[in-house]
């Protein structure tokens, strides 16, 4: 047996032996089963339950009497965003944006400018879910676990023994590691056996769940070898312990809260009223379709009449007031469009920063990366919003050609004087029958890939400078024998 | 008081200086141990005692000087060296949280060898150490106790050398008898033993030679005979501490 092993061996058993150790670990490996549990309970039971109130609205909407078309505008219809399987091991920001929308006619949804989508709000949370478990409660679990692995063979005098009996400062530092590594892997182990349950039971793709159960591994990989550098590094194991917890608070607590602030002053997002303001005020300055003198619509109109060669209106093949609706609502899809692409970037920015301080701590950086490959994180919401919008113009362009097209403009004039009119322009139900339903397609897994580059970069990145530690705690430790 | 040549020695020291920081510790020591001799090195505190076995087990390089332990240089190899020598510090440091038998086994292993229940309980006897103490976790040992499972170990070896750093501070005059009992024991298997001491009725019990240490060197060496006078001879030691 080799000296690692057999050092690795012997800081296991000790670590069996030690209440402490078994109690922290006892409960971190509980808390990680009833998360999981819990988290599969939860997605499941939420996934349920909007395919069925998406069932229920597609049926509503369908099963509308006759109406004019415009009524059904402003009818609406709900849609709803679909967990991905991978929700259940990391929500991440499902529980912060909504998963519901309302569309209707001339507006966008008004979740697209919520304040509750800034950045620095989404990332301050803390779930009992697996990923929160492992990103957070693992390493503090580590560290009261490994943080005496070195300082206390020094302390205790046994480390001159060991040297005496042959063992180097690299076999030991190694062994130490491999030892609590091996701690790392019970505490793993719940998050794997659930996202291999999610992967052969409810569809997760694979290579998303492999890599999460590798960068997970990663990620505790290079809390172990901190751990260790540490308690070499350290004189007395107490002094191994505060430095630990230090940075335990630092990387996981404390930068994660700062980063969103610093975000948020960089990439400054109006709020929702700011916005709402300046929509109406560029509503306005697009023009009035119901005034005649509108240079907009009269050039509009002007338009369309030439392009069906008449001089009124009235003279139209198509209804002109369902044209017309057509025209309004390009306009001012275009306008909210512009409104949520500025959005978008601001926050796409604020993610950017945000994805920067994962150079000081790795838990960030774990933590966009778990999102982006559950499919939880900021890019899927917006994903949603923008399907959902091109759905809400698809549906409403939809009802306003049927206007224009299954209306006639003297009907549509006269339907509040004519009662005959006023019948005539509600149409065959069997038209909202037509209007196919919400499917939100979720990003591919080349795009989650993409997505949790920067993150599994900054991981490798973090195990990488954890080799290098771990090579200045062999020096030192030599030196110090 | 006569001085004895050496030969075959498995401990060599020759005009060995050393520095700690910026106080020079030894200045020219030069002593030898033969197989199957103790050799109990004296000396007032800072004398050099622990800077030696140190220097010995390869912890600390010399400044000049030769050191050789069963022919190996530790300087050059250390780890070589540590494999021919079994090594007591003055408080014995092994796993609380192991017994007498987990503590042998592991650093058994670690020496490259897997001795039996049965090997290690003949080792324990040797060493005295009672078979119901031995599945117990050591924790709870006395400091004789614990040099006795370190005994056990160097027993196990069967390495040539056996460094022992203080061994009997601290011990009631019964353990250290028995200790001494003990070391002569390993003497007589052919064990060099160099034991750096304050003890000096103790070294007088069992050494075949005393190394008097004062500022980094041997000033007098001495071999105990029966019928010497002790009283005399810790008159001595004890200008030889205060020089």
């Amino acid at each position: 047996m080799n000296t690692v092993r057999l050092v690795a061996e012997n800081e296991w058993r000790l670590m069996r032996r030690s209440r402490v150790a078994q109690l922290a670990l006892l409960i971190l490996i509980a808390l990680s089963v009833i998360a999981t549990l819990t988290s599969i309970a939860h997605r499941d039971g939420n996934d349920a339950l909007r395919a069925r109130f998406q069932a229920q609205a597609d049926q509503e909407f369908d099963g509308q009497p006759a109406r004019h078309p415009h009524r059904m505008v402003h009818y609406g219809h709900f849609v709803f965003r679909p967990l991905p399987a991978l929700a259940a091991f990391d929500p991440g920001v499902d529980g912060f944006t909504g998963s519901t929308i309302f569309l209707e006619g001339h507006r966008q949804n008004s979740a697209n400018f919520g304040d509750v989508r800034q950045s620095s709000l989404l990332a301050r949370f803390g779930q009992l879910t697996p990923a929160f478990v492992l990103q957070a409660l693992a390493p503090l679990v580590l560290v009261f676990i490994g943080f005496g692995v070195v300082a206390r063979e020094r302390e205790g005098g046994t480390i001159r023994l060991l040297s005496a009996h042959g063992v180097t400062a690299q076999s030991l530092i190694f062994g130490k590691a491999v030892a609590l590594g091996r701690v790392a892997a019970l505490m793993l182990a719940p998050a794997v056996a659930a996202l291999l349950w999610l992967t052969l039971m409810e569809g997760a793709p694979v290579v998303a769940a492999l890599g999460l159960g590798l960068f997970y591994a990663v990620y505790l990989a290079a809390w172990v070898l901190i751990i260790v550098i540490a308690s070499s590094l350290a004189r007395e194991a107490r002094t191994a312990l505060m430095v630990l917890l230090g940075l335990w608070a630092t990387t996981v607590i404390l930068v994660p809260r700062i980063a969103p602030d610093v975000a948020l002053t960089f990439a400054p997002v109006p709020t929702r009223l700011e916005t709402d303001i300046a929509i109406q005020r560029d509503l306005r300055r697009i023009g009035d379709s119901h005034n005649p003198d509108d240079p907009h619509f009269a050039a509009f109109k002007a338009r369309v009449l030439k392009q069906y060669g008449v001089d009124r209106v009235e003279d139209l093949p198509v209804n002109y007031r369902g044209l017309l609706a057509m025209e309004g609502e390009t306009l001012t899809s275009r306008l909210f469009d512009d409104y949520a692409e500025r959005q978008f970037a601001a926050e796409r920015k604020q993610g950017a920063i945000v994805a920067a301080f994962g150079l000081v701590s790795p838990a960030i950086a774990l933590r966009n990366f778990s999102m982006a490959l559950s499919g939880s994180d900021l890019d899927g919401h917006r994903r949603f919003l923008k399907q959902a919008e091109a759905y809400r113009f698809d549906i409403v362009q939809r009802l306003n050609r049927l206007q224009a097209e299954a209306v006639t403009f003297g009907d549509d004039s006269n339907r509040n004087k004519d009662p005959e009119a006023g019948r005539r322009v509600r149409i065959d139900p069997k038209n909202w029958h037509d209007v196919p339903d919400f499917a939100y397609r979720g990003a591919t897994i080349s795009e989650k890939l993409e997505s949790a580059l920067t993150g599994a970069i900054l991981l490798l990145g973090w195990l990488v400078l954890t080799g290098f530690g771990v090579r200045i705690a062999i020096r030192r430790l030599e030196a110090a024998l | 008081m006569t001085t004895v040549p050496t030969t075959a020695p498995r401990i060599s020291l020759k005009d060995v200086a050393l520095t700690r920081g910026t106080r020079p510790v030894l200045r020219g020591l030069s002593l030898t141990v033969n197989v199957g001799e103790i050799y109990a090195l004296l000396g007032g505190n800072g004398a050099g005692k622990s800077t030696t076995v140190a220097a010995l087990l390869g912890f600390l390089k010399p400044d000049a000087g030769q050191i050789l332990v069963a022919d190996i240089d530790p300087v050059e190899n250390a780890e070589r060296a540590r494999r021919e020598i079994a090594y007591l510090p003055e408080n014995v440091a092994l796993y609380d949280q192991l017994s007498a038998y987990e503590n042998i086994s592991y650093f058994m292993a670690l020496s490259g060898t897997e001795p039996s229940r049965e090997a290690m309980d003949a080792a324990l006897d040797d060493a005295g150490l009672q078979p119901e103490a031995r599945p117990l976790r050591i924790g709870g040992f006395s400091k004789g106790m614990r040099q006795k499972v370190a005994i056990a170990m160097a027993v196990l070896r069967d390495v040539p050398v056996l460094l022992l750093d203080e061994p009997t501070s601290g011990l009631d005059p019964r353990a250290t008898a028995d200790f001494n009992a003990l070391v002569t024991r390993l003497k007589a298997r052919g064990t060099a033993i160099l034991m750096v001491t304050h003890d000096l009725l103790g070294a007088a019990d069992c050494a075949d030679r005393i190394g008097f240490l004062a500022a980094g060197q041997i000033v007098e060496e001495v071999v105990p005979s029966k019928g010497m006078d002790v009283l005399a001879l810790h008159h001595r030691y004890g200008e030889v501490a205060a020089a």
